[in-house]
């Protein structure tokens, strides 16, 4: 049998092995609690076969395995998260052994303890705007009658599109000027590429939002009412998440 | 209402595991990869490999039936590409016609 590492998927506060029975790991590896003061990691034995240097070297480049794993590590976020405060790790950050988490744990407490500080009783939403993309095709046009004429309507769609695009960053920006009245924190993240996130329109605003539990539901109305107010735009919501995207350290 | 796509509906903030939708691929390395705390295991994962591989994941460098498979078939359906298309093809024709134009009055 190969060797066997402890993945480390979250720290958290108050969680007890009772909170995470019945949830598999990565590989199925069943999850223990490590504890060290008032911290606990939460890890799951992980094959070195796979996890080690070597073999994350090469099953990172492998797309479906690297789904399968992110996936699998935000599940176990997911669930941690749903019931203690929790400090998501970086995917595949991974100790030989429980001796190996208890020491990284003692060397930055201070610092988990302060990002749990700021996230506990918060989730994460994200949200993203994109422009409306027509639902109707466009008229066909007559074959241009000259090259001037040609570039003259190919600077009109230009225009028109970046035209389009500016309209999008303004209701993008009122939108979250609404949006963070109701929240604790938010953070923006470069916009995604559409081969990956299959949306359709440019994606103008793509922001975490950290927001209290008790006012997940004002966040959502509001939400609503910013869609309903900026008919030009797609407001696209989704959450809750843990809060990766606010559980950052701050540097050593 | 139906302007904004929600993962869920509005009443009653449910736990997470009540969410009906699958995230997005895109939504889940966004936040494993780039996210969370940053603590130095004692496997070392060289960090420059997984900025590459995502870059590697935004330029799609995965097959074609691959991609499909993960439900990312946007080149199918994606109006920008059609419309691209239909700029070139009358592009296309667009100078064919001064081409013979200018043929015929030489």
């Amino acid at each position: 049998m190969a060797e066997q590492g402890r993945y480390l998927y979250a720290v958290c506060r108050g969680l007890t092995p009772e909170a995470v029975d019945g949830i598999a790991g990565l590989g199925g590896g069943r999850l223990s609690l490590v504890a060290e003061g008032d911290l606990v990691a939460l890890v799951s034995p992980v094959d070195l076969d796979e996890y080690g240097e070597e073999g994350l070297r090469s099953n990172l480049e492998r797309l479906d395995w690297l789904e399968e794993a992110a996936r699998g590590h935000d599940a176990v976020v997911q669930a941690a998260a749903a019931i203690a405060p929790t400090a998501p790790t970086r995917l595949a950050t991974i100790f030989l052994d429980d001796e190996g988490v208890r020491r990284r744990l003692r060397e930055r407490e201070d610092a988990i303890t302060a990002a749990l500080d700021r996230v506990e009783g918060h989730e994460e939403w994200s949200v993203k705007v994109l422009t409306r993309v027509p639902d109707a095709e466009p008229e066909p046009v007559p074959v241009a009658s000259s090259g001037a004429e040609y570039l003259r309507r190919k600077r009109q769609e230009q225009e028109d599109r970046s035209a389009g695009d500016r309209d999008a960053h303004v209701a993008a920006e009122k939108v979250h000027e609404a949006l963070v009245t109701v929240v604790a924190a938010s953070r923006r993240l470069p916009p995604q590429d559409p081969r990956l996130a299959g949306h359709q329109g440019t994606m103008v605003h793509n922001v975490a939002y950290l927001v209290h539990r008790d006012r997940s539901d004002d966040f959502v109305t509001l939400v609503h009412e910013q869609s309903d107010a900026y008919p030009e735009v797609v407001v696209d919501a989704r959450g809750p998440w843990p809060p990766y995207s606010f559980a950052m350290l701050d540097e050593a | 209402m139906s302007e904004s796509a929600l993962s869920r509906p509005a009443a009653g903030v449910a736990g997470y595991q009540d969410r009906p939708h699958p995230d997005s691929l895109a939504d889940i390395l966004e936040r494993v990869l780039d996210k969370g705390i940053i603590i130095a295991g004692d496997i070392r994962v060289n960090l420059l490999d997984i900025e590459l591989l995502t870059v590697k994941i935004r330029l799609l460098v995965v097959s074609v039936d691959k991609a499909e498979e993960m439900g990312i078939d946007w080149w199918k359906n994606d109006p920008m590409l059609t419309v691209r298309e239909r700029g070139l093809a009358e592009e296309n024709q667009a100078l064919r016609e001064r081409v013979e134009e200018l043929e015929g009055s030489g």
